[in-house]
């Protein structure tokens, strides 16, 4: 039997159909259930449905409501310096040319650092009593006293201090993909604009800018998503602490479903979670992509 | 195309016998090969008893390692699965109660001249539904540190007796505790900056003001026998008290206590910055490389007593066998013969045991000096362990780890914040 194309095409998507409804559509649609049920971690399969009260519990919760606002804070500082040093870094790569391969290179290096290394590296770097930013600040006379500033331990300060190593490790992600949607950008209309007399404040937020929006509304969608998700370098920095200051949703999803193993009221807070993810991903795409469909 | 899914199925069909063949479990016929989940000290605890265990017997084991909470997770995720992974699993007491439903009990192996020769309350924790479900491997404590060279000093002595009126040595209560923590918090070149502080407090865990909360005299941590809230006893308050007092009354903590952890009381203590600390014996013998003091300035001393008395919370870890194992009789035997041969433990770098022999045998010799401290710090009547209830982590984390660090920033006073992780903990239970 011979197989048209299109047979042809969709037995080569069987393998990889097979495995998203594996890994990807069974874990959601198990998520969903379990968080109308009271389930142990020990007893996966002996969950009782309990209807809406893991959200319910989830929504009355201050804990978690707290942490919803501090994944938007952080995701906010995260994304916004990353975004604003991201953007500075591409267009001075842009304006150098071809001299921007060494430095466009040793730029990228922190995006090859694991995400736990960076955590224990800043770890070293912030902790109190022993920190290097606190004591080279002091030596530099910015601060009276090495233990002036508790990076990790102040809880009106821990929350910007986790998102340094965010923004340290992944400004390179942000400036190398803007960068290359600003190699796109055609050089004919730069001219044009030039010779129309616009000055480089006019040019970018008039040609550049307009012409950048599908990338930027990526690079914003995919680094929020992935700030908003942070773990792994927050616990290593202060396990949430101190008091939850740190804090954020994924932190409070891991805590609730492996440590306290209630695994029903975790999947309540990752369905909304997953949901308001979805609600900002949407917000950028409409706002930043098709701002044009948003008006309508 | 359906023949592309006839493929496909033959495919499956044909490989899924050796799928299963792969997924079934060894018997225990002749030679077996243990699965130990260790986190690093309990491999390096076990690791020369498990050579002399695969000598005598042929058997073979397969150390684990993961990271401390690794082990919590991978045995987690092994109870949830329902696998066979792991024939034994070397556990926190914390986690005890957590896994003692899927633990192998192992009656047998708790004869009177074993018991005898452990501490009472490493007996009571290993102990679930009337089944004995854990071994204890080696057991540990906090003891008293202090700089052995500061506290001998002719000057220092005479500069303290001046001061407090009586004569400076390790202190031994709450009160000498302060005193001298007080007195070796100091500015030494008058640069307006701290030199040296009397001791630390370890704000990022509760642990410790647990085992001041059983000097207090409290009849138990948290939960009395009964399981009744008892956070908010006159205990639980004066420890509160003592302990967020040394840094918020009398100063003589280094500042941002609530980061303080293990790692970081260590390194403060060992680079000279703190005359005393409150830590684990097994550190004793564990001077870094970069320290700056030497281990002959090291000195240590039971741990320090309250109004109830001395106590200190035991940090043992348990061997137990997951029901789940395949080799139950062989892990069995590891863990009779692991505490037979339990004084090994401490020719390892950690020096760590659980019977109270092993720890006599060495107390007298040089460079084990902690040991007497500990032997005499387990043995004291008010020392017990935390509750055994699946809970305790989430109570640990939820409430008395913030109610900790609120009363040490000042966001709550000693009295507010007890009274709020009382009902903190009683809506958890």
């Amino acid at each position: 039997m011979r197989l048209s194309d299109k047979q042809y095409a969709s037995a080569l998507l069987i393998p990889a159909a097979l495995f998203m409804v594996l890994f990807i559509v069974y874990p959601i649609v198990l998520l969903f259930i379990q968080s109308f049920q009271e389930v142990s971690i020990f007893a996966p399969n002996e969950g009782v449905f309990v209807g809406l009260e893991q959200y319910d519990k989830a929504l009355s919760s201050e804990r978690v409501g707290g942490a919803f606002l501090r994944t938007l804070i952080y995701t906010v500082i995260a994304l916004g310096a990353e975004f604003v040093i991201g953007f500075a870094a591409a267009l001075l790569f842009d304006s150098l040319g071809k001299k921007s391969a060494i430095p466009r290179t040793i730029f990228l290096f922190p995006l090859m650092i694991p995400p736990v290394v960076a955590g224990l590296l800043w770890r070293f770097i912030l902790i109190d009593n022993f920190g290097i930013l606190n004591w080279l600040l002091y030596w530099f006379g910015v601060l009276q006293d090495p233990g002036a500033i508790s990076w990790l331990s102040n809880e009106n300060v821990v929350l910007y201090s986790v998102a340094f190593p965010n923004i340290w490790l992944t400004t390179c992600f942000v400036a190398l993909i803007l960068y290359t949607g600003l190699q796109n950008v055609p050089r004919e209309l730069l001219q044009a604009a030039k010779i129309d007399g616009a000055n480089a404040l006019q040019i970018f937020k008039h040609v550049i800018l307009p012409l950048l929006r599908p990338v930027i509304a990526v690079v914003l969608i995919i680094r929020g998503i992935d700030a908003a998700r942070t773990f792994d370098m927050i616990w290593i920095l202060t396990e949430g602490g101190p008091s939850f200051a740190s804090e954020i949703v994924s932190l409070q999803i891991y805590r609730t479903m492996i440590r306290y193993s209630r695994v029903g009221e975790a999947s309540a807070v990752a369905v909304l979670f997953m949901f308001a993810l979805l609600f900002f991903c949407i917000l950028l795409f409409y706002s930043i992509w098709k701002p044009e469909k948003a008006s309508k | 195309m359906r023949k592309v899914y006839g493929i496909i199925i033959a495919m499956i069909i044909i490989a899924s016998p050796f799928v299963l063949a792969g997924g079934q479990q060894e018997k225990d016929e002749g030679p077996v090969t243990l699965n130990i989940l260790v986190e690093s000290g309990g491999f390096q605890l076990q690791k020369e008893i498990a050579e002399n265990f695969e000598a005598e017997t042929g058997h073979t084991v397969n150390f684990v390692q993961v990271p401390y909470n690794g082990v919590y997770d991978k045995l987690t995720a092994e109870m949830a699965a329902g696998g066979g992974s792991y024939d034994i699993a070397t556990i926190d007491v914390v986690w005890l109660p957590r896994f003692a439903e899927f633990a192998e009990p192992i009656d047998e192996l708790f004869t009177d001249e074993v018991k005898a020769d452990l501490f009472d309350t490493l007996i009571q924790d290993a102990q679930f539904n009337g089944h004995f479900v854990g071994m204890p491997q080696w057991a540990n404590a906090e003891i008293l540190f202090y700089r052995k060279d500061l506290f001998n000093d002719p000057q220092e002595k005479a500069d303290f007796k001046a001061e407090y009126g009586y004569e400076l040595k390790p202190p031994q209560t709450w009160q000498e505790y302060i005193d001298a923590a007080k007195f070796f918090t100091r500015d030494a070149d008058g640069d307006g900056q701290k030199d040296m502080y009397g001791t630390d407090v370890k704000g990022a865990f509760s642990y410790e003001y647990t085992a001041h909360v059983l000097q207090a005299g409290s009849e138990g941590v948290v939960l009395d026998s009964e399981g009744n809230v008892i956070v908010d006893n006159k205990a639980h308050l004066d420890a509160l008290k003592f302990y967020s007092g040394l840094h918020r009354e009398h100063d003589v903590t280094p500042d941002s206590v609530v980061e303080i952890d293990w790692a970081q009381s260590q390194q403060l203590f060992y680079q000279g910055r703190t005359a005393m600390m409150e830590f684990f014996a097994h550190a004793y013998r564990m001077v870094p490389e970069n320290a700056k003091i030497d281990m002959e300035d090291v000195g240590v001393a039971p741990m320090i007593s309250g109004p109830g008395g001395r106590a200190s919370i035991p940090a043992p870890w348990y061997n137990i066998i997951p029901k789940s194992s395949e080799h139950k009789d062989v892990a069995k035997q590891f863990i009779q013969y692991a505490f037979e041969q339990n004084a090994l433990g401490i020719k390892a770098p950690l020096a760590l045991a659980a019977r109270k022999s092993a720890y006599e045998e060495y107390a007298d010799k040089e460079g084990f000096e902690h040991f007497a401290p500990l032997l005499e710090t387990l043995s004291a009547p008010q020392t017990m362990g935390r509750p055994m209830v699946k809970n305790w982590q989430e109570i640990n984390n939820e409430a008395l780890i913030p109610m900790l660090q609120d009363t040490l920033t000042g966001k709550k006073t000693p009295e507010e914040a007890v009274k709020w992780a009382a009902e903190r903990i009683s809506q958890m239970q």
